[in-house]
């Protein structure tokens, strides 16, 4: 681990280039956008087709039902896809490089593939869906009112969110995320008006996740847009063309040679 | 001022090195963005460090599009910190003249 990122230097020292250079790096929040925008979409075709699957059911439209309820499987067969398939990875990479464009591509895991996320870390994932699960049942069968949805989700939501944060080694703007989802559980506790309509009741829910969400992704680039102000200033300004270094050996970087690629 | 790295000691390098040191990868399209060097300058640049172990090249494929990434190795981490540990000396030595 670079330990220059770590220490403070004074205004001026080059070595503050390492430190922004990991900011910028993981401020980059462009795929993650690509990635919301993808689940707020299938999240909005799944939460359409449930709402024709009970309209349909409501009339007694048989074969309108079946096409709802297929398209509502479809749809969230599709998300769970989405979210697990190499592909999908693949193809939130090619956007996210050709968004990126001519800023090129750097990334700073902190994780790295040789320091996976621990097991347990990984099992609380799993055990993310079957927490909302078992949440829904208990609202549906009325154990739990609909009002606390949001804090049930939030209870298990903002630790999980705030370990992962903390193991791959995010830049700040991914503790916007489950702190705010938190806050806003402890807000609808309180009774302060942050609550949707009954007839909105969902929106308590959904609002604050991509809402956060979209937040902490959009200040994460606004800050990436920062760092890479700060980060060529620091790089072209900080080491200067040897006036106080003598040329090691005659070199003055002009010797040409081929590009790696064109 | 003997005692520095030769390789580490060209600005373009030490540029290159030194933003290397502070994420996992970078591609080639970044550094040029960075350093502002030609395509030719850099990929120069990047095989004399490359020949001095200090990074790892890993050129692919995108598709049709070449794609080259850079990483500093361990050696490269520790030579560049030795580096300023030598420059910050020399500076000292030079204030105290003062």
């Amino acid at each position: 681990m670079n330990t220059s990122a770590k220490k403070s230097y004074q205004a001026g020292d080059p070595r503050q280039i390492v430190r922004w250079a990991r900011r910028y790096a993981q401020s980059r929040t462009i795929s993650f956008l690509v990635q919301w925008v993808f689940i707020m979409v299938m999240v909005m075709c799944i939460g359409i087709a449930a709402s024709l699957t009970q309209m349909a059911h409501q009339q007694g439209r048989t074969a309108t039902f079946t096409l709802s309820v297929i398209s509502m499987i479809v749809a969230a067969l599709t998300l769970v896809w989405f979210s697990v398939s190499r592909w999908s990875g693949e193809l939130v990479f090619s956007i996210t490089n050709w968004l990126y464009g001519r800023e090129g591509y750097v990334s700073y895991s902190g994780s790295c593939p040789e320091k996976p996320l621990p097991i347990w870390l990984t099992g609380l994932g799993g055990g993310l869906l079957a927490y909302h699960l078992l949440g829904a049942l208990l609202i549906s069968f009325n154990y739990v009112s609909i009002r606390y949805m949001q804090p049930w989700s939030a209870a298990y939501m903002t630790p999980y969110l705030i370990l992962m944060v903390v193991y791959q080694r995010l830049g700040f703007w991914a503790w916007l995320w489950p702190v705010l989802y938190g806050l806003h559980a402890v807000a609808l506790l309180l009774n302060l008006p942050v609550r949707f309509g009954y007839e909105l009741e969902l929106l308590n829910i959904v609002a604050p996740i991509f809402g956060y969400g979209l937040i902490a992704i959009l200040t994460g680039h606004l800050y990436s847009r920062y760092a890479l102000w700060k980060l060529k200033a620091l790089t072209r300004g900080n080491i200067p063309e040897y006036d106080d270094m003598a040329s090691p050996d005659g070199e003055n970087g002009e010797d040409g040679g081929d590009a790696m690629h064109g | 001022m003997d005692d520095l790295d030769r390789t580490i000691h060209e600005p373009a390098r030490l540029r290159i090195l030194t933003l290397l040191s502070g994420v996992d990868e970078a591609d080639f399209n970044f550094l040029l963005n960075m350093v502002g060097l030609t395509k030719g300058n850099l990929s120069s640049h990047m095989d004399k460090l490359e020949k001095a172990g200090y990074v790892t090249i890993v050129k692919s494929f995108n598709g049709r599009i070449p794609h080259t990434d850079f990483s500093i190795t361990a050696e490269g981490r520790e030579a560049l910190e030795k580096y300023w540990e030598e420059l910050d000396s020399i500076r000292a030595m030079r204030d105290t003249r003062e």
